[in-house]
């Protein structure tokens, strides 16, 4: 749920950046044929609502309707008071209170005869109230999904978003800072040092998991329990900053051995080409750092409604390269003279400086 | 065990509703039908599970590290990690032809997967577990307790928090830290910082306290996955005669609220008798949907589970749920204001949770 701070900053996402996302999916729907698109969003599949148009619900869920042209309508179950909140967070759309958003939704577009086919943002996870209301609504209307749609949207990060995300990065690496000052000895303590640190640098939301004991289990948890932390722990930092996520996985060592492990990712990051192979790229690194061995990697981005989300990994490699400008989380396992060791850090193909 | 005592009795409701599957959706949104089922407390992406009549649960996550939390967190259980969720378990309900298959909660089951609903006879059985959600069990009733001490403790911490020049978002970073640190998995709190133009609560700004501004807060924190709430105001500053008299009218409401509370009522009793005491001052139509969302609502491993307690609701309350009684709304004078307690329900009336003082509190202007 997000209880940190939520706002929209003009400067940070100006309303041109989001007209231009709009402009960019209209495109889209007209190349492919579709006359309307249908986007779902809760508090835990926010993202590409926010996308479009800068808002991330606190609660509760809600459907978008983005018509071949004019305002976004966004039609919310929340009542009317909160609509001024969402207000301020939403500079495009056209707010709609109703009890059934569904239903709001089908008698839209059943109401302009120009709709045909409407495609759906991950037709196949649309809660089915909200499918059901809107269809019954809408009988004539043919439904396409649209999650590969928005999903190609995504593969190339605009300034704004950079700069958002650059900004959750930097309260990431701090926030991880908390691990090195010694001011916890155990993980509830650690994870509840963190998230302060995060969130009173204004992080939206933060998810703080911890493998207090690296040697024994490499599983990271969210923790609030004073589990010891011992020689060798990872934390994990999950952190947005104005409804944009990075992950940033660090491997704590008491007697710093991790730094050679660390240095070494921190050239990964950088390196990752567009049009190469992951897994061959990471194959690559990994043979050059001595007494290393991968155990498994995954890269995760935000493609539809869901922050973040596996794109390929060691099990599941993908079928497309990385593209240039893309937004990746990279999580590299590896076991480094004889011990564990994890990382995970954000990138953008081809710009090794974010 | 809570979780095991809580699955046995799904698994044997399950035997006496004739059910020998149930399937139940999760998010970290509402997560509260899917930790029932299988005490997993999701937090990234979303899960099914199926259960058995047999108590066989088998927990279907698409994201790999909540595979490796829910096999941390709930070892009894199968987890499969299901990057194609709707796929797998549709291939899963292929499995399943000639049971007795039912679902909750319906309404947010994926659309694949409902679309099925017919082929497979699944019936909607998201009342089923509502009733079992609502209706705890000691140890849940005990869980709830213990949450509700920390939001009395975690409310101490907010307080000590408030001063002149801080943003809403420090308050929050606070109070989190204080939960993270002392067994608080997960908290929902929400916030208002100002005067006659707040209108209610949202998730913080960036506003400035400043003297004189009324802060409202409900912190509701989660221990073993049950929730409790609290529901104060503090006033930055030494409070006005009016936001005085405002807040012995919230008491004086909340009080009346849950002085009716006890086995038999219904919700809407509960809710008249809070909404009376505004009536009673010429200020009922602060009662309504326009300025107020609910009098109060249940706890549990929801932060804002049934019974709501609203005038047209006419849920029986019953001994062994939980509750908070929380008049909150708008006031013309001084702005939203907040008050609740949580009440366990008894035979003859109910337990008060909270612990904190009902004062409207001043902090340091």
């Amino acid at each position: 749920m997000r209880r940190g701070l939520m706002g929209w900053n003009a400067e940070e996402l100006p309303v041109a950046a989001l007209e231009a996302r709009l402009a960019r999916l209209r495109a889209a729907m007209a190349k492919t044929g579709m006359d309307a698109f249908i986007i779902y969003t809760n508090n835990t599949r926010p993202s590409a609502v926010t996308h479009v148009t800068g808002f991330t619900p606190y609660w509760s869920d809600a459907l978008m309707l983005v018509p071949k042209s004019g305002a976004p309508v966004f039609a919310t179950a929340l009542s009317k008071r909160v609509s001024e909140w969402i207000r301020t967070t939403d500079p495009l759309s056209e707010i709609v209170n109703t009890p059934k958003p569904g239903a709001l939704m089908g008698e839209r577009l059943a109401k302009d005869p120009s709709v045909k086919r409407v495609g759906v943002m991950e037709y196949d996870t649309l809660p089915a109230g909200l499918f059901d209301d809107m269809a019954a609504a809408a009988p004539s209307v043919e439904w396409t999904d649209g999650t590969a749609l928005f999903a190609g949207l995504r593969r190339e990060v605009d300034d704004a978003e950079r700069g958002l995300l650059t900004r959750a990065d930097v309260m990431a690496v701090a926030a991880l800072g908390q691990a090195l000052t010694g001011g916890a000895q155990d993980a509830g303590t650690l994870a509840g040092l963190v998230e302060q640190h995060a969130r009173l640098a204004g992080a939206e939301e933060t998810y703080i998991a911890v493998a207090p004991d690296l040697a024994a289990d490499r599983r990271l948890n969210r923790t609030s329990q004073p589990t010891p932390l011992a020689d060798r722990f990872v934390v994990r930092a999950s952190i947005a900053y104005k409804g944009c996520w990075v992950r940033r996985t660090r491997t704590f060592v008491k007697d710093g051995s991790a730094a050679k492990a660390d240095a070494w990712f921190a050239d990964v990051v950088r390196s990752i080409e567009a049009g190469k192979s992951l897994a061959e790229q990471i194959a690559a690194k990994v043979g050059e750092l001595s007494g290393a061995s991968l155990t498994g990697w995954t890269a995760e981005s935000c493609t539809g409604s869901c922050p973040l989300s596996a794109v390929a990994s060691a099990r599941f490699p993908g079928k497309e390269p990385p593209a240039n400008g893309q937004f990746l989380v990279l999580t590299v396992e590896l076991t480094i003279d004889g011990a564990p060791w994890i990382g995970a850090a954000p990138l953008i193909v081809g710009r090794p400086d974010f | 065990m809570i979780a095991d005592e809580r699955r046995n009795r799904l698994t044997e409701a399950m035997k006496d509703a004739g059910l020998d599957v149930l399937l139940v959706y999760g998010n970290a949104w509402q997560g509260d039908y899917l930790r029932y089922a299988s005490d997993f407390g999701i937090l990234e992406g979303q899960a099914l599970a199926i259960v058995r009549s047999d108590g066989h649960v088998t927990l279907y996550v698409d994201s790999a590290l909540e595979a490796d939390r829910a096999a941390l967190d709930c070892p009894g259980i199968e987890t499969v990690l299901a990057p194609d969720l709707v796929g797998e378990v549709d291939l899963a309900l292929n499995r399943m032809s000639n049971q007795s298959v039912g679902a909750a909660p319906q309404r947010l089951l994926p659309r694949r997967i409902a679309a099925r609903t017919a082929e497979f006879k699944i019936t909607d059985q998201t009342g089923f577990v509502d009733r079992l959600l609502m209706n705890k069990l000691d140890s849940e009733i005990t869980a709830i307790r213990n949450s509700a001490k920390l939001a009395d403790a975690g409310y101490k911490v907010f307080m000590q928090a408030a001063r002149v020049g801080r943003a809403d978002y420090e308050l929050v970073a606070e109070a989190e830290a204080f939960f993270r640190a002392n067994g608080v998995d997960d908290n929902f709190q929400i916030i208002g910082v100002g005067g006659v133009e707040v209108k209610g609560m949202a998730p913080p700004s960036g506003k400035t306290l400043k003297r004189g501004d009324m802060v409202t807060t409900e912190l509701t924190p989660c221990v073993d996955g049950y929730y409790a709430q609290i529901c104060r105001t503090l006033v930055v500053g030494e409070p006005t005669l009016e936001q005085r008299g405002a807040h012995a009218l919230w008491r004086e409401s909340m009080e009346a609220g849950i002085a009716t509370v006890r086995d038999g009522v219904t919700a809407a009793d509960i809710a008249k008798a809070e909404n009376d005491v505004f009536r009673k001052y010429g200020l009922g139509k602060y009662t309504t949907s326009e300025f107020t969302r609910v009098r109060g609502h249940g706890m549990g491993l929801f932060a804002d589970t049934k019974p709501h307690i609203l005038e047209d609701v006419t849920t029986r309350i019953d001994a062994g749920m939980a509750l908070i009684v929380h008049p909150n709304t708008y006031h013309p004078a001084v702005g939203y204001m907040v008050l609740g307690d949580g009440v366990a329900v008894t035979k003859d009336g109910c337990e008060v949770l909270t612990g904190t003082a009902r004062e409207l509190f001043s902090v340091a202007g």
